[in-house]
Order: structure tokens, then C-alpha cells, then sequence
């Protein structure tokens, strides 16, 4: 897999190269020369943390010792899923391992018909994503005027909002617009913003705007200008 | 990624132009860079517009065929000074009833066969154009006369031609009317609908194709039906001025709403669904405003941060401070969510109640995504959530049957939608993802099968999707999203039709009937991707035609409509408030198409906060529909004399947007760990800063204070004769997360583009002095 990954890269590497002299110039010094030995593990370090989409040949190591320690140590006995990165609009495709219930490792797809195995510096990092110690991991209310948050229970983080949304919906309601002697029927509230989505997935998107204009909201948003 | 692409046809001998306030890494492999100061692509573009159009290099075959450019033009259109007929002072808006086509007695448009008669879109191109000198756009851009001659035959004689854009045309108070430059530019060359060609947007995040395909936008329905505003007091009164071709895909969306309880008799449920005011805006601007205004109450908001990426943020910032709940659903607490905590805030002065619902990332859910290019794939999973995170589909789901729960003895006719709109999913994630996108394709009422396709769709209520323009991705051959044939490319272009599904009808190049002269036969045979087959009696190729209904030929008017979304189905060099007639009803149109409310042809305003005055026209100087400021105290205008430098602002290639995610990886903070100021070499030497050096950059709406960055990338411009000084800085800081920095949107202007609301963050002024 590998070897292809990088073969099909070749055009790229040139500007990533040039543009990023200063990096390169520590793995150069780092790598030490043509007959270097690099385990999986260091390997994926290394082009993780400078995007993926570099001139490994130009690191000097042999491709095949790669890609043998590759099959031997890190995704023995994993299994595979693939996904869709979660940056620009590209959509480039990604493999992920999973062992032990724990994503393993993650990398361009080589099967994909975008981008061809390779990843840009974010996507190529997003195997942190569910192993991070700074994601939230259970509901938290912060109370009128605290300085704190506090953990809740789902059962409560959804009561709360489904309660604030009727209560805020009955006392909002606009029946009717009326121009000058004319009336119009309008079924509205103008107190519930519902904003996001260009992060979510399709059927998310769809489910949060089905939601909102359930509920008579006018004002739903998302990031299409960002 | 998108560059390997680019690229490779460089490799392939294709020349790369690169239009840029700043020398970048792709103007780096490109041909020509061209250094423009920001919000000044009309005059620039406008210029090549004229060059083409008086040394007539335009390709007179496709213009003739495939544009309006034979059509007359309602004898009382004008401009003058800036301005288009119908602008009303007051208001700041235009009554565009004279931006239309003379029509035969059928309402059909009349058309010459000499583009030279007076009255001719045409004649109007090349009198509106000739004020566009290489001079004029030289002054007004700072890009010499050389270079964009050198560019305008460039793009002559290298067709076809494409062009890629981003947030760097779109951010503006002219944003749309960029974009109608381009289209008038590749229109004028033949360059749309081929294989190499056309106007792409490089879109910013993951799935904003897919957010705004759903309408997470106020003023449309999803798949870009026009959201009723209450005036529209039934479907009927909705189709008078979107037409009858629209109304039957917003029936069917109300069947996917409302199942059995849309009937005709109650017009499909209609009544049900909020109306607009149609004299406000809704936009993200107003949620921010009204809730300073103490009316807007409760914001959700989903993986968004507009608490970093929102211009003029101190609004942001108290507009949050104003709800009573603010609900957060995101992977890491980010600015928005932790509003009360920012540094200097006293938190025992907000009352809002704040509530974070800890989400599943991308890689913890299963469903679908649209690139750039409409296509649709599945995301699969292998892990569980983190914690107790769960997928924003789940929440969702849990909030609405909680609110329907609370409803469920009430009487009360606004309650109505809520009892009877259809939601009854699985709850499991995977299954419901699934459940969800079966409902957006659609369902054969009679039968209860999945829809084939956009065809398949009917008026009466007895079909059924969620997203018409969806309809297709997953049929009762299965889940066409999660198709991976990538060895089939039909005509080596990179097509690979069984690789996922793209939306219309799996279709890559849009307007691909354009690629073909007036009898369906390829213009150029090397580039051939649609064609007409007589044998056949149907358009065929390497790609799903673009065409109303494959089997009317060129010898019928479905067989002549390369651009079927508009009226008249030809592309529109001049936009037109044409209005299709319904031979089979009497009273309402079958098509209705947008027109920009800031004018039928592109025209250059100077952005809001502009170092220089508008040359073309002083009186109007900048988009004449603009309302800026809307709050008087809020949003203040600088001047040059305040501000004296142009700042230009955008995301980095090792961050991403509000940074919420990002800066939360370590990797990437080693990277690039801060914002900072790019600025020439010139103004360093003036205020004495070394590279490094920090420096306080304040605009009329506030200031930070950030590293300096001393460059030769960005040089001095001469603009209408005198000198300019352009900087730039990254947006993606705030104060939360395992990178922290100060925020550049407290400088950008929340002016915004009067059809999108885009707000002006490419161009506004600021000042400079060392810390």
C-alpha cells in the first residue's frame, strides 16, 4: 500500500518541499542517510507531522523494509473502516484501523479515486481525534451567573432544552403579519436560532432542519459563509 | 488536496494563473501571479470581459447557441452612474421589473439572429463592458496593464479553461457579482459544460455542499427551493413566482414532512410550515443582532464557533451574553460554548444558561457527506463515541420526541407541525443514518419502493422526497453513496460513475449538454463527454447528460436547454427576471430563475471601508443595496485616515476555520502555533518592526495585538496613483483550546453581500503600530 501511496504523490512533493524548507531540513538531518532503518510507528510520526503528502523516497530508506514492518507490528489484527475527512470540501478518503476497540492508525486511502492515499497536514492528524484528553464526554450545564461548569445526565441536559424551547416557542409566537390592512397568516417564533451543520453529515443536517421548522424557527443558519 | 490535482494538468501542459492579494505557495508553481488588491476583482476581471468583447476573441458559435446574448432587452433597462433602473434611495433596493426581455405574445423571449441590433443583451455587454480599460482596472486593482493583457490572452488562447474560486471572491459586499464576472467571462469563451471548463468553487468545510443542499439556510427549503414568506398564503401563491417545475419537488417534500397527513386537500401541509416576514432577514447577522435586541432567546448551535469565526465579534460576544440558553453541541469546549469565560468577563454578570452536548466526531458515526463536486459518501464507522458522546442525528432525535412528548395533549392549532410531522426513526445510529437518507431519496407512495430518480418524481402527492435533488443515491439496488468501483472511467476523464453517486442524477460536469454544438454533436471531439445519438434517439456519453429529458433531441426545445435551471435554459450573459410560462396552467409560471438583487451585469463598487475612491463612479461608491450598519452604535466605519492599511483575512492550511478542532491537536500547533500579521517589507521599515516583533493592529471595531511576520510576499500597490499597503492575517484563534491566541474578527467588518449576507472579512482597514 504504501509504495503506491507515495508513487502516486510525486507531483505534489515538489511544492510542499519547497515550501516547507525548513521542516525538511530537520528530517534530512534526522534520517541520516540512504541505508536508515524506520519502524512503522516513527514513519507515521514523521510524515503525520509534516502532512502526509511528502517525498518519502527523498527521506532515503528502502520502501520495501516499510512496508514489510508494516504487515508485521502495528495494524496486526485490526480491523478496517473507512471514512471521509472532515476538513475542506474535497473529500478525501481515509483508512482506519481499529484494535481492541481503540483507533489505531489512520491514512489516506490509496484506493480513492480523489485523493489517491494521500492526506493534507489536518487530516493526516485526525487519528488524535478519538483519543484526545480534551474531548467532552458527558453533558454539561453552566448555571445563570457560575463560573463553572457542572457535569449532567443526558435524561437532564435534554429535559432542560426541550422544556426551554416549548417555554421560549409559546411565549414567541407570531400568529400573523399584518401590511397595513392586510393579514397574513405566519406560524412563527423568531426567539429559536438554530445555527450549524456544515461540519454534520447529511442526514444530520437534514434532521436539525426538519426539527426546526417543526417548531416554527425562522432563523436557521449554518457556516455556508465561512 | 485539491492542488495534486491542478497540478498534474500542469504536468500535463496546462498553464496555472494565480490571482491573489498575496504570493502564496500556489503562486509559487504558477505561470503568471498577479498581486490584486482585495475587493477589486470586478474592475479586473470586467477589464478581460472588455478586451474579449471588443476584439471579438469570444467563441461566437457557443455564444450564439447556448447564451441570451441574441435576446432583446426590455427597452427600459438602464445604467447610469452606478446605477441600474429601479433603484429606490430609500429603501436601497431595486424594482427590477426593467431588468427583463421583450416578449412575443405566447411570453416567450424575442430574439435577432444580429447580436449587433441595439436592444440585444449583447449590445448592452459591450456598452456596459467598454468603461473596463486595462487602464481603469490597472488603477483600481494595482495590477499592471501588462499583466492582465498577458492573462486575457491567456485565457483566449487556452480553451478550454477553468476557473477555481474560494472565500477569497465570495467574502465580499459584491460577492455574487464576482461570481457573475466569471460567468459572463466563461460564457463569453465557450468555456462551460466541457470537460476542462467552467466556474468551481473550492468549498470551505467538510459538507457545506451538503448543509446548504438541506437548507440549513434561512431562506430556502432543502434542495434550494425558496422558503415561503408569508404573503405566499398557499403553494399555489409560492409557485407565481418560483413556477410550477419547483412546486412539484416542494410537494414532495411535504410528503417526506408530513407522510399521510399532507394531503391536497390541506395543500400538502403547507399552512403548517413558519413563513417568513418577507420585509426581514433572517440571516446569522439578525441572530446575533436580536438577541442584543433582547428577542432572540434560545440558540442552538451545532459544530459551529462563531465566537472566533463571526466578524466584529464584540457583537457575537454579547449577543451570546444576551440569550437566556445557549446549547452547544461540539467535540471540544470551544469559545462559544465557554463565552462567559473569556478573559476580562465578569461570568457572575451572564445569565445565560449554557448546556454542552458532548459530540460523536466524524470518525464515531455513520452517514453521508457532499464534496465540492456533489458527491455523495458514506462515512463508516468502527469505534464507539467517546464517553457518553453521542451523534448529532441522536440528539436530535432525543430532543424532538422529548418536545413532542411535552406537546402531546395540546390542542392548540401552532401545534400542529410538531404532532404531525413524520418522525419516527430508529434509534440505533447506523440504522438511522440509513432510515434518514431513505427518506431523503423518496419513496413511490403507491408502491412503497425507494424513488429511481429525479424523474420518478410526480405532483400528486404520491411520491415523496426529502431532497428532490437527492433522489437516486439509494434506490432498492442499495446505498449508491457506499459504491467503490474506481477502475470504470468511461472516456479516461476521471468520471468513475459506480464510485459513490453524485447529485443530479450521479452527473459530474453540470451544463455538459454545452459541450455540444446546436445538433448534440461534440464541439471538440477530444473533449467529448454528452453527445446526441441518433441511432439511439437519446443523449448519451461518458457522463448522465444534462438535459431535460434524454430523449428529446436537438429538433425539439428540451433538445436546446444546456442551462435547464434557468426560464429560458440558456446561460445568461445579462441576468433576466424571466418568468417561463406553464402551458399547462394558465396562471402560473413553469420556471422561475434568481436574480441578483444588486443588478443584472456585474459592476464595481469599492469594498465598504475602501483606501481610495471609487473612480468609476464617486457618488456611488459602494454596492448602493447595501444597509450598513444596522446596529448604529456597533458597527462603525473606518477611514483611511483612522485606518490607513487594507487588511485581508483567511484560514491556513494547518488550521481549520474556528480552529475548535485543530487547535486541539498537537501536531498541528507545532505547526503553526498563533495568529500573526503578514506584512510587506515596506511598512515594517516605516513603523520599525522586525520580523517577529510584536505589533497592535486595531480597526474602527477593536484590536489585538500579534507577532509581526515581514514579507516579500506581499508588495505595495499602486492604486489610482497612489501607494498602498496591504496586510494579512490568519482567523482561526481564540481563547480556548490547546492553542490560544487572539482573535482577527474582532478587526473583520459585518457588512454583508446584499443576496448571501456574506460578510466583507477579505477587505476592510486597519492601522498598525508596534506593541
Amino acid at each position: 500500500m504504501f509504495p503506491y501511496y507515495v508513487k502516486k504523490d510525486i507531483s505534489l512533493l515538489s511544492f510542499v518541499t519547497t515550501q516547507h524548507g525548513h521542516i525538511l531540513t530537520a528530517i534530512h538531518h534526522h534520517s541520516g542517510g540512504k541505508d536508515m532503518k524506520l519502524s512503522r510507528r516513527e514513519f507515521v510520526k514523521l510524515t503525520g507531522a509534516l502532512g502526509a503528502t511528502l517525498a518519502l523516497t527523498e527521506l532515503g530508506f528502502d520502501m520495501k523494509t516499510v512496508k514489510a514492518s508494516t504487515k508485521e507490528f502495528k495494524l496486526k489484527g485490526s480491523k478496517e473502516f473507512t471514512s471521509i475527512c472532515t476538513f475542506c470540501s474535497v473529500g478525501c478518503g481515509m483508512i482506519c484501523h481499529v484494535k481492541d476497540g481503540k483507533l489505531i492508525n489512520l491514512e489516506g486511502d490509496p484506493d480513492h479515486i480523489i485523493n489517491e492515499g494521500a492526506l493534507c497536514s489536518k487530516g493526516a492528524s485526525m487519528s488524535v481525534l478519538p483519543n484526545s484528553d480534551q474531548r467532552v464526554k458527558t453533558p454539561l450545564y453552566r448555571a445563570p451567573g457560575s463560573d463553572r461548569w457542572q457535569e449532567i445526565s443526558w435524561e437532564e441536559a435534554i429535559e432542560r432544552i426541550a422544556k426551554k424551547i416549548k417555554q421560549v416557542r409559546d411565549e414567541n409566537w407570531i400568529e400573523k403579519d399584518v401590511d397595513g390592512d392586510k393579514e397574513y397568516p405566519a406560524n412563527r417564533t423568531e426567539a429559536l436560532g438554530f445555527l450549524g451543520g456544515a461540519q454534520n453529515n447529511n442526514e444530520e443536517t437534514y434532521t436539525f432542519v426538519k426539527m426546526a421548522r417543526a417548531l416554527g424557527a425562522t432563523y436557521v443558519e449554518h457556516q455556508a459563509r465561512l | 488536496m485539491a492542488m495534486k490535482w491542478i497540478m498534474r494538468a500542469k504536468e500535463k501542459g496546462a498553464i496555472i494563473i494565480h490571482v491573489d492579494p498575496r504570493f502564496t505557495r500556489t503562486s509559487k508553481v504558477a505561470d503568471i501571479f498577479a498581486q490584486i488588491r482585495p475587493g477589486t476583482d470586478i474592475a479586473f476581471l470586467n477589464s478581460i470581459i472588455n478586451y474579449i468583447l471588443e476584439n471579438k476573441l469570444y467563441d461566437e458559435e457557443f455564444v450564439k447557441t447556448h447564451t441570451n446574448a441574441a435576446y432583446l432587452v426590455n427597452q427600459d433597462f438602464s445604467f447610469d452612474d452606478g446605477l441600474f433602473s429601479g433603484y429606490n434611495e430609500e429603501t436601497h433596493k431595486y424594482d427590477n421589473s426593467s431588468w427583463s426581455y421583450q416578449l412575443d405574445s405566447n411570453g416567450k423571449p424575442l430574439k435577432t439572429d444580429s447580436l449587433d441590433h441595439p436592444d440585444t443583451v449583447f449590445s448592452h455587454l459591450k456598452k456596459f463592458f467598454k468603461r473596463y480599460t486595462f487602464e481603469v482596472a490597472a488603477n483600481i486593482s494595482g495590477i499592471p496593464v501588462e499583466k492582465i493583457k498577458l492573462i486575457a490572452d491567456t485565457l483566449v488562447n487556452n480553451r478550454p479553461g477553468t476557473i477555481l474560486y474560494a472565500l477569497g471572491m465570495t467574502q465580499h459586499t459584491v460577492g455574487v457579482q464576482n461570481i457573475r464576472s466569471f460567468g459572463v467571462l466563461q460564457l463569453l469563451l465557450g468555456n462551460v459544460g466541457k470537460p476542462g471548463s467552467g466556474i468551481n468553487a473550492l468549498r470551505g468545510e467538510p459538507n457545506v455542499q451538503g448543509a446548504t443542499d438541506f437548507a440549513v439556510l434561512f431562506n430556502y427549503a432543502p434542495g434550494y427551493l425558496n422558503w415561503p414568506n408569508s404573503t405566499q398564503t398557499s403553494l399555489d401563491v409560492w409557485a407565481e413566482s418560483n413556477g410550477t417545475f419547483r412546486k412539484k419537488f416542494f410537494v414532495n417534500l411535504l410528503k417526506a414532512w408530513f407522510g399521510d397527513h399532507a394531503t391536497p386537500e390541506n395543500d400538502f401541509g403547507y399552512g403548517w410550515l413558519p413563513k417568513m416576514d418577507k420585509r426581514k432577514n433572517y440571516s446569522i447577522f439578525r441572530i446575533f443582532e436580536t438577541a442584543i435586541e433582547g428577542k432572540m432567546k434560545f440558540l442552538y448551535v451545532m459544530g459551529q464557533n462563531p465566537a472566533v469565526t463571526s466578524p466584529n465579534l464584540n457583537v457575537v460576544y454579547e449577543a451570546l451574553s444576551s440569550l437566556e440558553m445557549l446549547v452547544v453541541a461540539d467535540l471540544f469546549q470551544t469559545e462559544t460554548a465557554c463565552f462567559w469565560e473569556k478573559p476580562g468577563v465578569d461570568p457572575a454578570k451572564i445569565n445565560t444558561e449554557v448546556i454542552f452536548l458532548p459530540a460523536a466526531s466524524f470518525l464515531e458515526k455513520e452517514g453521508t457527506l457532499s464534496n465540492s463536486g456533489r458527491l455523495v459518501q458514506w462515512r463508516y464507522t468502527g469505534i464507539k463515541p467517546v464517553g457518553q458522546a453521542k451523534s448529532d442525528l441522536e440528539m436530535h432525535d432525543l430532543i424532538f420526541r422529548k418536545i413532542r412528548e411535552l406537546y402531546k395533549d395540546s390542542t392548540d392549532p401552532k401545534d400542529e407541525p410538531i404532532k404531525k410531522i413524520i418522525w419516527d426513526y430508529p434509534a440505533e445510529q447506523k440504522e438511522m443514518a440509513e432510515a434518514v437518507l431513505k427518506e431523503i431519496n423518496g419513496y413511490d407512495l403507491k408502491t412503497g419502493k425507494l424513488l429511481t430518480g429525479i424523474g420518478a418524481l410526480r405532483d400528486d402527492g404520491t411520491t415523496s422526497a426529502g431532497n428532490w435533488l437527492y433522489a437516486g443515491v439509494f434506490t432498492e439496488e442499495g446505498n449508491h453513496s457506499k459504491r467503490r468501483d474506481n477502475q470504470n472511467d468511461p472516456g479516461g476523464m476521471g468520471i468513475y460513475p459506480g464510485f459513490a453517486w453524485s447529485w443530479p442524477g450521479n452527473m459530474k460536469i453540470l451544463y455538459n449538454r454545452a459541450s455540444c454544438d446546436a445538433n448534440g454533436k461534440p464541439f471538440d471531439e477530444n473533449l467529448k463527454i454528452v453527445w446526441w445519438d441518433e441511432k439511439q434517439g437519446k443523449w448519451t456519453g461518458y457522463d448522465t447528460p444534462d438535459v431535460p429529458n434524454a430523449a428529446d433531441g436537438p429538433d425539439t426545445p428540451n433538445g436546446q436547454k444546456p442551462f435547464r435551471m434557468t426560464g429560458e435554459g440558456i446561460g445568461r450573459l445579462m441576468a433576466n427576471t424571466y418568468k417561463d410560462p406553464d402551458p399547462n396552467h394558465a396562471n402560473l409560471p413553469r420556471d422561475s430563475s434568481a436574480t441578483p438583487a444588486d443588478g443584472p451585469l456585474p459592476e464595481f463598487y469599492e469594498p465598504v471601508e475602501s483606501p481610495t475612491e471609487n473612480i468609476l463612479h464617486p457618488n456611488v461608491p459602494i454596492n448602493p443595496c447595501l444597509i450598513y450598519p444596522r446596529l448604529e452604535t456597533k458597527q462603525p466605519i473606518g477611514t483611511k485616515e483612522d485606518f490607513p492599511y487594507v487588511l485581508c483575512t483567511s484560514s491556513i492550511a494547518e488550521h481549520w476555520c474556528a480552529g475548535s478542532v485543530t487547535r486541539n491537536i498537537p501536531w498541528l500547533n507545532e505547526l503553526v502555533k498563533e495568529t500573526y500579521i503578514e506584512m510587506p517589507e515596506k511598512l515594517a521599515k516605516k513603523l520599525n518592526v522586525k520580523n517577529g516583533d510584536r505589533v497592535v493592529v486595531s480597526s474602527a471595531r477593536g484590536e489585538v495585538e500579534v507577532k509581526a511576520m515581514v514579507t516579500k510576499r506581499l508588495q505595495t500597490l499602486k492604486i489610482n496613483g497612489e501607494e498602498v499597503i496591504v496586510v494579512w492575517m490568519p482567523y482561526n484563534w481564540g481563547y480556548k483550546g490547546l492553542s490560544q491566541a487572539a482573535s482577527t474578527n474582532l478587526l473583520t467588518i459585518d457588512a454583508g453581500d446584499p443576496n448571501t449576507w456574506i460578510q466583507e472579512t477579505k477587505a476592510c482597514l486597519v492601522n498598525v503600530r508596534k506593541a
